[in-house]
């Protein structure tokens, strides 16, 4: 009998992967960290003003604290005094957690080759997109956003684990 | 103002490993200058001078030397040399060079000269703006006066900065102290020459705005100030090593380092914390059990 009633189920009714489905909803709800460092940060917030609307993607509400928040976007100069807080923040922010480094300066030291700055905000914690620009266009960090949301989209719990489970056996 | 100054401790420099040989890569290396490029009357005066000097060398000797190839040429028989023509410089109006120091026509100089006397090394003006190098243990008693005295009136330190001369001798960094007189329109400068290790006076008593460029000074050239509330790094981390702003400092190299995130990088963090409750009174250190 349900045999029968299955062509009439599939019109409201949608089979898929759990995976898929938690995948889906973080990649549409991305919430940033208010955390900006430098002259990028002025981009960043055109891209969340209106007339680029960083929240049609589902990125526009900027949490004031990392643990609100699963996206760190480092919008600046990354110095050595700043990689301490910039380690912390990291680590308050609950998993699963994703970072985005914005511009040249945060991707690899931009043209502060000198005794301040980090070169590229990868030496202290991962980082999932780089965009480059000096600093890069609203445009850019959406394209940027957009790329995340592919590989948050294209991630699975068993990739992101898979260290931990093989530590565990 | 206590009586006896408090000599600030120097912190020593906790090692650490370096990301960078700077040593290694020859288009990394220090170049120091050679020259100081120092404005000040006298050393104006003293250079044109010695211009002069040398110019009036060079064509007597071109005169000498053509007293002798009339001589050699009469002697021979010959035609004479044609005499020399003395080279007038070149003068351009357009050329854009730095304007130079003039003798001070100002009355404020002159107040500050006739008040302070032998403490005053030199006065001049350039390009409109006046400057006065005061010895360099009498700077407080200079800014006292350029604030307190009714007709100098210099209500603001716009700017306090130094500079590091590392060719000079006799003194290391120049402190410059820009004053503003709001009331009467008018910037002055001070400047101290400092040799190194010395500790010139806070300005914090006359100004208290000079307690966060002072301690710029100190974290970016190690000039550290006497009866100074709080004389620490302000830029740079608090466990720093060198100075950035002096000459000898790399651009790249020294500050660059593996980053890690210890609870306490180097000590420093405990020697602050034990600093501090030290100067309220507090013995932190605690008998350690064994």
């Amino acid at each position: 009998m349900g045999i029968n009633q299955l062509s009439t189920l599939e019109h409201i009714l949608i089979t898929t992967k759990v995976e898929k489905v938690m995948n889906w909803s973080r990649a549409t709800s991305v919430w940033p960290v208010t955390f900006g460092l430098a002259c990028c940060a002025i981009e960043m917030m055109a891209a969340g003003a209106s007339r680029f609307d960083f929240d049609r993607f589902g990125a526009g509400i900027f949490r004031a604290t990392p643990r609100q928040a699963d996206l760190m976007i480092i919008a600046g100069t990354v110095t050595y005094k700043m990689a301490p807080v910039i380690k912390t923040l990291y680590d308050q922010m609950p998993e699963p957690k994703w970072v985005i480094a914005m511009g040249s300066c945060a991707t690899a030291g931009g043209p502060f080759d000198s005794y301040h700055t980090i070169q590229g905000v990868d030496k202290i914690i991962p980082v999932d997109v780089f965009i480059p620009g000096c600093p890069p266009r609203p445009e850019s960090l959406i394209y940027g956003f957009m790329k995340l949301q592919d590989k948050i989209m294209t991630s699975s719990l068993a990739d992101r684990y898979k260290d931990i489970f093989e530590e565990v056996g | 103002m206590s009586e006896e100054p408090i000599v600030p401790p120097t912190p020593e420099a906790p090692a650490g490993p370096y990301v960078y040989d700077y040593a290694a890569s020859p288009q990394r290396q220090v170049v120091m200058p050679k020259t100081v490029p120092l404005p000040s009357y006298r050393t104006y005066v003293a250079e044109v001078k010695a211009a002069a000097e040398a110019d009036e060398a060079k064509w007597q000797k071109m005169l000498a030397d053509f007293e002798t190839a009339k001589a050699k040429a009469e002697a021979e028989g010959k035609d004479a040399p044609k005499p020399p023509v003395r080279p007038v410089p070149r003068k351009d109006d357009h050329d854009m060079k730095t304007p130079w120091p003039q003798e001070a026509k100002d009355d404020d100089l002159h107040r500050l000269q006739e008040r302070l006397g032998e403490k005053v090394e030199e006065i001049f003006e350039q390009a409109g703006e006046l400057t006065c190098q005061v010895a360099k243990e009498a700077i407080l008693e200079a800014l006292q006066l350029c604030r307190e005295d009714i007709a100098m009136n210099y209500e603001m330190l716009a700017d306090q900065t130094a500079t590091h001369y590392s060719a000079a001798t006799g003194f290391a960094f120049s402190v410059v102290y820009h004053l503003t007189s709001i009331s009467r329109r008018k910037r002055l400068r001070l400047r101290i020459l400092v040799p190194e290790g010395f500790c010139p006076e806070s300005a914090c008593t006359v100004y208290p705005g000079a307690n966060w460029m002072e301690r710029e000074i100190y974290d970016m050239l190690g000039i550290r100030f006497l009866n100074h509330p709080d004389m620490t790094r302000i830029l740079c981390p608090e466990d720093w090593e060198g100075h950035p702003l002096r000459k000898d400092y790399p651009v790249v190299g020294w500050g660059q380092r593996d980053i890690a995130f210890r609870e306490d990088r180097g000590g420093m963090l405990e020697r602050i914390a034990l600093q501090k409750a030290g100067q309220l009174g507090i013995n932190l250190k605690q008998p350690k059990a064994e």
